[in-house]
């Protein structure tokens, strides 16, 4: 924009006013991509040939994903004991793996919906794989607490289904907020989700019919349901995907909270906390975006994406790990303040225990990954240099899966009777079905850059210069 | 053998009428028919391994119909079994019947009443009215039960591999017994077990009369009587001490274990904890001393604890007898003994201001001199009478297994009859008995399981156990008490004293006649009301020994202690001394194949399924196996080295006198420095698959000459390490108000000293203003809300159930423990689930050592400075202990959590578990405080425990015999399902509903309130000491509510506002403030101040101040005195 700027500079030396030059609006889409650049180049990664390297990672990430399918299998046929779960520590790696995807799929619905609703246009390019992401982390997120209970063919008493006996669940227990939590996350998810790909689906219909391919084109032309980019549709759709962002964005803070009530409603010291709402929500979108980062700089890679998902794409999301993890940091910090400020000795050994106790080593993995990891942010040659934001990813993703580890096993370890005290460690099994659930994920995610839009074509249109009637020029 | 209370006699017509026979063969009474009508099952049948439920039935049946419908010509004598009051005439679907019967161990007995459901027993209670006990017993006699239906116990006699029927059996012993009458038994020897027995003392009188030159001798591995040779030495009779624990205010005891290990502790430890407990200020307590080398559960409740090696306790006996009675004839006894001189003189001093009300006791294992010894202290402190009663006992006349052994050697042994016992296992060291009972011709073995000893005999002889048996025995004081069998032998076993009548010919072998002569020989008058009301109330009125006066012999005193030198070198790691105790659970092995008593940790140790060398903090780290610690020590050094939960513990070889042994070595705090505790009872190579390999044997290094200890013992490590299953990892209470104590000084003074200790004490009252006003029963059924928003559950039954746990009495005896197991049909789960922290108990018993150093300096070891108590073991601690199962939370932080209501709350306060309900999800037990909720994560009811990780591929089903065991009345739980302490709610629920019937009948239809007393939970039940009390709180004179009422009650975690049922009493110390290791204040709460107050460190630093200073927020800051910690 600033090329614009100087050739319209054509005025006297004295100005009639002062007109303080408006800070430059950074480029979402480089290069003056015209339209047809963009669909070609997003229908492109669908209409062509399937690449040799998405055979590989399909058929690897099956094999991983075939782990929790074999664990959760042996799980169910065995109990939870092939887990190494015991007296104190009831709950460990299930756990820790639930709030650590759901904490993942924080991310996309945050882009996508609170960041329409306040209309940061930089979103537009990631936000497509971002939704993809949370409804897949929310897949691998409900596996845990599914599997993880004694008796999963017993597992529907959580849900309010009439029975016989006329007990009904207990609405005071977080778990079952969970459940209502958790499943009307995963639901809106998907249908914010679907409801952005419904424009998209019908140019893939299109271009398929075009193409001859029938069979394409009539299952695209299905979820597009009619679809015919009218003025009615437009303004349907745009009404449609603003009422979804408004009710997604309580819902971005609401499922976090709930899932931080787990323990903070319990009365365990480490657990028992009120700072946990805003603290598990800070960290959950600083996860989420580490993840979106970890999954967007490869994918901007392999497709050449790079005119899309630009350098100033990655600067916000870097701002916004920067942001989130230094206030993950300030409430590790503060649980110290207020375990030291309650004068409760139980509190306070829980704090001094998970720094200096057996579990020191998770706790300064923890600290390590989620507090000093983003203050390299700060630095712009390092969010310039992408190779180096995608290990720091990497670290905030290990990060936070430890920080909930922290949280759910040392303060179980080591709660009100030192006669109970005990020490955890996973199984196999355990680690295996962790393992597994990256398949899972890739799977899905892989399914989901091969066969739909990775990003909103239509609204990519939009935030493209040549979108702008004005060209630029500021009125 | 039927349970009916009247049965008809045979009819004359019966007797005499016509005959009928089956067939040709029964006519003419061939031997085949003769050999069928005795098997019962076909050949091979009860080979099996267990029966299944088809042939037990058959058993059943079998039983009646020999019993009621047999044949005429092949009745046997009418032989009824009489149910004990409590129970209805007749059998009643569905309610359980009471049976007087006993258990009997050595030469003592415990009464019991066991509860039969349908003619099978599975649970054992104390008899009530054998008033010494009060209705209590002990671990060992509640795990008893599940021996009988162990499927891995001898079910056939066999003889040389092969199959022995019971007719053959008979043959063999009446052959026996025939061969040997001719040369008077000459050649025939016996090797039998201890026995109370007055029939067995009968047979084996007789046996003396027709078998002059028969070897009658009588061996076991552990004695738990003082040796009868210390008795005679200084009375010149034979007699032996009961003691008054009751009636003693000051106790010492000399390495004696009297509240766990010897014979008649049950008694002991109910008396002792008469004398500890303290109601109200004006109660008086006793003081116990305790000089002892390794950590006995007597030596956990001792004021004050001297940790002396046991082979020195001679001379410390000699030395506290010379300063009271200022004989010099003690003097070159006491001599070279190196501990405090003010320890002695202040206990000798203690002792003298209490004559006739003091008490010197010395443990059985102690050579007689020690016994000498303490009998001249009573005699010269005027006890004897009066804290102290000597009873005439029955002299031994049996000889020795070394005498046996000589026997053998010098082949003059042709027969060895084995009854009972298990030599090839525990026979001394040095007589290599294998070999031994290997060279002798005809080796029958009688027995229970088939084990190490029935493997080198050419005969075994499948034992009948207590629970099918037709038996007497007497308890510790001589009460004759009945064993009566409440099913017929599962496996067509025969008793012992039957196998003695069958050898003597004598014309009625059968148990009954034999008990019967017995028993109404002793009694006397009308011998069929004599036996009935022996039967009906299970003892024999009058039978106990009779107290005699004895008069101490200065002359036998004075050769005693000539005759025996006394031993005071000096230890060290080269020169260990090793202590030999009996197992807790195992006794002397022959408890190894019982899960329960496996599984259930040792008291002090906390290890189960192994025993381990327990070595003291010094001598573990000059072994150099005292674990590191951290690099910030948080917390107080574990004892051990813990990974993923496990104890990791070094395996070391035990050497004495040229024998080894390997095992894994423990570190155990309060051990005398140099002395190696071995608890016997493991290394069973032949047992079943629970008690085969666990532990190792420590009878391979013990000799006879040296059975309890030895010294010049040595332990190199092997370099290697072994996985124990420690149940608790952590031994600190690290300075919190669990268990709150006071020394009783301070308790009266201050009797509500709880109140100021732990969170509540600093903060607004949870119930509120109102809250505080009200009664307890008020409290219960309104739930004041204190400031709480929350509306609370409705409280609105008629009865509100509570309990109160009395920490001051508590012995830690674990009995609680296995009768909840018994009761509430607990699984076990195995050594590798319990290493892993899955065991099931409901209850469970928390130990904590305190040493007064946790000052919450931890960061001191990493910046500098002195190290922080932190990363010391305690050398001498103070043991507290603490009974805890679901504490039936008013405001339950289970309850809220449960996502799907399977853990709600009752209207009489109990929180209940829906086990259908539950799916599992553990929240409730991760918000537990008390951790006391227990998970099903495999079938341990259904799978056998080594293929539980097999999951489908695993056998399924539990095996028929262990069924049986099963209480009806409670819900066994499957995989995924949690499970916990209820109070025994079916024993509440029968108590109401059988208050119901009785009142609806008596025309009070509305009186459903049951009386306090009337429903007991099975912790409560068992409890020796009373320390649990279970009861309706809404009843202000229910035995409960005065329990509650009293100052020292208080809520653990109280703070957290969950509101529990069941609440402690505090425990009370009594130390001696002129004792050399007096504190202040106990240790355990000097760690609490110093945790929770630690800038109060103003008083007293080195003084000994007589009393706590009384401060106003009662947080006096006491450092303990250095404590004498034996010798060094």
């Amino acid at each position: 924009m600033g090329a614009h700027h100087e050739s319209s500079s054509t005025a006297p030396a004295i100005l009639a006013e002062v007109n303080p030059t408006a800070l430059p609006r950074a480029i979402l889409v480089e290069n003056n991509r015209s339209y047809s650049w963009i669909t070609e180049k997003i229908c492109g990664i669908i209409e062509g040939k399937t690449p040799t390297w998405w055979w590989v990672c399909f058929a690897l990430a099956c094999f991983v994903a075939s782990f929790t399918v074999a664990g959760i299998s042996y799980l169910v046929a065995t109990g939870v004991g092939v887990w190494g779960h015991a007296n104190p520590v009831n709950w460990a790696w299930d756990i820790v793996n639930f709030v650590f995807w759901i904490g993942i799929g924080h991310a996309g619905t945050l882009i996508s919906a609170i960041l329409c609703l306040l209309r940061q246009k930089w979103r537009t390019s990631i936000n497509r794989a971002a939704e993809a992401m949370t409804i897949f982390a929310v897949v691998c997120a409900g596996i845990f607490p599914v599997f993880h209970v004694g008796r999963v063919w017993y597992a529907f008493y959580l849900f309010p289904i009439p029975n016989s006996n006329a007990i009904w669940q207990n609405f005071r227990s977080p778990l079952e907020w969970d459940v209502f939590a958790v499943s009307t996350y995963g639901t809106v998810s998907v249908l914010f989700w679907y409801v952005g790909l419904l424009p998209d689906l019908a140019i893939l219909r299109d271009r398929f019919e075009a193409a001859g391919q029938r069979a394409r084109s009539f299952i695209y032309g299905f979820f597009a349901m009619g679809w015919r980019g009218s003025n009615r549709h437009w303004s349907n759709y745009e009404m449609a995907y603003l009422v979804l962002a408004g009710i997604s964005t309580p819902l971005v803070l609401s499922v976090h909270t709930i899932v931080s009530f787990d323990f903070a409603v319990s009365l365990l010291p480490g657990w028992h906390t009120t700072i946990f709402p805003p603290y598990f929500v800070a960290g959950a979108i600083f996860s989420g975006f580490g993840m979106v980062l970890t999954l967007m700089l490869p994918l901007r890679a392999v497709y050449g994406l790079q005119d899309l998902i630009t350098q100033y794409h990655i600067d916000c999301m870097c701002k916004i790990t920067l942001a989130t993890g230094t206030i993950v940091g300030y409430a590790y910090g503060m649980e110290f303040f207020i375990a030291w400020y309650s004068a409760n000795p139980n509190e306070g050994f829980a704090f001094v225990n998970r720094a200096f106790g057996h579990y020191a080593w998770a706790y300064w993995i923890m600290i390590s990954c989620n507090v000093i990891t983003p203050q390299f942010f700060w630095f712009k040659s390092v969010r310039h240099n992408t190779s180096l934001v995608w290990i720091l990813s990497i670290f905030v993703n290990v990060g936070m899966w430890f920080e909930r580890f922290v949280i759910i096993v040392t303060s179980l370890a080591r709660d009100f009777l030192p006669s109970s005290w005990g020490y955890y460690s996973p199984s196999i099994v355990e680690i295996f079905t962790f393992f597994g659930t990256f398949g899972v994920f890739s799977v899905l995610f892989l399914l989901f850059i091969r066969f739909l839009p990775i990003m909103p074509m239509a609204e990519l249109k939009a935030v493209t210069p040549q979108a702008d009637v004005h060209g630029g020029e500021k009125h | 053998m039927k349970r009916k209370f009247d049965h008809s006699a045979p009819s004359e017509s019966a007797l005499t009428g016509p005959r009928y026979w089956r067939s040709l063969d029964e006519l003419t009474a061939t031997p085949g028919f003769q050999q069928h009508l005795a098997r019962e099952f076909p050949e091979g049948a009860s080979t099996l391994d267990g029966v299944d439920r088809r042939s037990f039935m058959k058993l059943m049946a079998a039983s009646f119909a020999l019993g009621g419908l047999g044949l005429a010509g092949c009745r046997r004598p009418e032989k009824n079994i009489l149910p004990f009051g409590k129970s209805i005439e007749g059998v009643i679907p569905g309610l359980p019947q009471y049976f007087a019967t006993a258990m009997p161990l050595r030469k003592s007995a415990i009464p019991l009443l066991a509860e039969t459901h349908q003619g099978r027993p599975t649970k054992l209670e104390g008899n009530p009215t054998y008033a010494p006990h009060g209705g209590a017993s002990s671990l060992l006699a509640q795990a008893s039960v599940l021996d009988l239906y162990d499927p891995e116990r001898a079910t056939v006699n066999t003889s040389k591999g092969d199959v022995l029927s019971a007719a053959a059996a008979n043959d063999l012993l009446a052959g026996v017994g025939k061969t040997y009458a001719a040369v008077q038994g000459a050649g025939l020897a016996f090797l039998a077990e201890q026995s109370s027995s007055p029939t067995r003392a009968r047979l084996v009188d007789q046996l003396r009369a027709k078998f002059p030159k028969a070897v009658w001798s009588e061996y076991e591995p552990v004695s738990d009587e003082p040796p009868a040779a210390a008795a005679r030495a200084v009375f010149g009779a034979a007699v032996k001490p009961i003691y008054r624990f009751a009636k003693a205010e000051r106790i010492v005891s000399l390495d004696a274990d009297f509240l766990s290990a010897e014979s008649g502790s049950l008694y002991y430890a109910r008396e002792f904890a008469k004398g500890r407990r303290v109601t109200k200020k004006e109660d008086p307590m006793n003081r116990l001393y305790v000089a002892e080398s390794a950590l006995t559960l007597t030596g956990s409740m001792a004021d004050h604890r001297l940790r002396l090696a046991s082979s020195h306790i001679y001379s410390f006996a000699a030395a506290l007898a010379g300063k009271i009675t200022g004989d010099a004839v003690y003097a070159r006894v006491a001599e070279g003994l190196d501990i405090k001189p003010e320890w002695i003189a202040e206990c000798a001093a203690d002792l003298a201001a209490h004559k006739g009300t003091s008490l010197v006791v010395a443990g059985a294992h102690q050579p007689a001199a020690v016994h000498a010894i303490a009998y001249a202290i009573n005699a010269s402190l005027g006890n004897i009478g009066r804290t102290v009663d000597f009873v005439e006992v029955a002299a031994d006349e049996s000889v020795s297994i070394s005498d046996l052994a000589k026997a053998i050697t010098a082949n003059s042994v042709k027969t060895l009859v084995v009854l009972g016992g298990n030599p090839a296992y525990n026979a001394p060291a040095e007589l290599n008995w294998p070999a031994l009972q290997k060279s002798v011709g005809e080796v029958i073995r009688f027995g229970y399981h088939s084990d190490e000893t029935s493997a080198l005999a050419g005969t075994h002889l499948a034992a009948a156990h207590y629970l099918e048996s037709w038996g007497d025995a007497r308890t510790a004081d001589g009460v004759v008490v009945p064993v009566q069998p409440m099913i017929l032998p599962l496996f067509g076993g025969i008793t012992e004293i039957e196998t003695l009548a069958r050898i003597l010919g004598l014309p009625k072998t059968d148990g009954y006649s034999l008990v019967f002569d017995t028993v109404t020989a002793l009694g006397g008058g009308d011998s069929a009301k004599t036996f009935r009301r022996f039967l009906h109330d299970g003892l024999l009125a009058n039978s106990a020994y009779p107290i005699v006066s004895v008069n101490l012999s200065g002359r036998g005193l004075a050769q005693v202690l000539g005759s025996v030198a006394p031993a005071v070198g000096a230890l060290s790691k080269a020169n260990l001394e090793v202590r030999f105790v009996t197992d807790h659970t195992m006794d002397d092995g022959r408890f190894a194949n019982n899960g329960w008593l496996q599984e259930c940790p040792d008291p002090i140790t906390k290890i189960s399924w192994d025993n381990a060398i327990l070595v003291s903090p010094r001598l573990g780290k000059e072994l150099g196996i005292e674990p590191k610690g951290s690099l910030i020590q948080v917390a107080r050094k574990e004892e051990a080295d813990f990974t993923q939960g496990a104890e990791n513990a070094h395996v070391f070889t035990l050497t004495v006198g040229g024998r080894t042994v390997r095992g894994p070595v423990h570190i155990q705090p309060g051990l005398s420095n140099y002395t190696a505790v071995v608890a016997l009872g493991y290394g069973r190579t032949k047992s079943g698959h629970v008690g085969t390999g666990a532990g190792f044997s420590a009878y391979a290094v013990r000799t006879a000459q040296a059975p309890a200890f030895v010294t010049g013992a040595t332990l190199v490590t092997t370099g290697t390490r072994m996985k124990l299953a420690n149940t608790q990892e952590h031994w600190s209470m690290e300075g919190r108000d669990l268990i709150r104590e006071a020394n009783y000084s301070e308790y009266k003074e201050n009797p509500d000293y709880v109140r100021e200790m732990g969170i509540e004490s600093h903060a607004p009252s949870n119930l509120g203003k109102v809250g505080e006003a009200m009664t307890p029963a008020q409290r219960a059924t309104e739930i004041p809300r204190g400031g709480s928003l929350y509306e609370t559950p409705k409280f609105d039954g008629v009865h509100q159930w509570g309990m109160s746990i009395d920490l001051n009495t508590c012995i830690g005896c674990n009995a609680c423990v296995v009768a909840c197991q018994a009761e509430n049909n607990i699984p076990i789960v195995g050594k590798d689930q319990v290493m892993r922290g899955r065991e099931m108990h409901w209850i469970r018993l928390d130990r904590y050592y305190s040493d007064g150093k946790a000052d919450g300096r931890a960061m001191a070891d990493l910046f500098g400075g002195e190290p922080s108590g932190n990363s010391i073991l305690p050398e001498d601690p103070q043991i507290s202990l603490q009974p805890i199962a679901c504490a039936q939370c008013e405001l339950a932080p289970c309850e809220i959590v449960c996502p799907v209501n399977a853990t709600v709350h009752d209207d009489e306060g109990l929180n209940t578990m829906a086990y259908n309900r539950c799916i599992g999800t553990r929240y409730c037990a991760n918000n537990c405080p008390y951790k006391v909720r227990r998970f099903n994560f495999f079938d341990y009811n259904l799978r056998p425990l080594d293929s539980l990780y097999l999951g489908q591929l695993a056998p399924k089903g539990m095996p028929e015999l262990v069924k049986m065991v099963k209480n009806p009345e409670v819900t066994v739980r499957m995989r995924g399902v949690m499970e916990k302490c209820t109070y025994c709610v079916q024993r509440i629920q029968n108590g109401k509903i059988q208050h119901k019937v009785k009142t609806a009948q008596a025309g009070r239809p509305s009186d459903v309130v049951v009386p306090d007393g009337v429903i007991k939970t099975a912790c409560q039940q068992v409890c020796p000491v009373e320390s649990i009390v279970f009861g309706n709180i809404l009843d202000p004179k229910s035995e409960v509510s005065v329990a509650k009422a009293r100052e020292q009650d208080y809520a653990l975690l109280g703070y957290l506002n969950i509101r529990p049922r069941t609440t402690y009493l505090g425990k009370l110390r009594n130390p001696n403030s002129k004792m050399p290791d007096y504190a202040a204040l106990p240790l355990s709460r000097i760690e609490y101040n110093n945790k929770n107050h630690s800038g109060d460190h103003s008083s007293s630093h080195g003084e000994k101040p007589e009393k706590p200073a009384k401060q106003s927020g009662g947080h006096s800051s006491v450092l303990p005195s250095n404590h004498s910690g034996g010798l060094s």
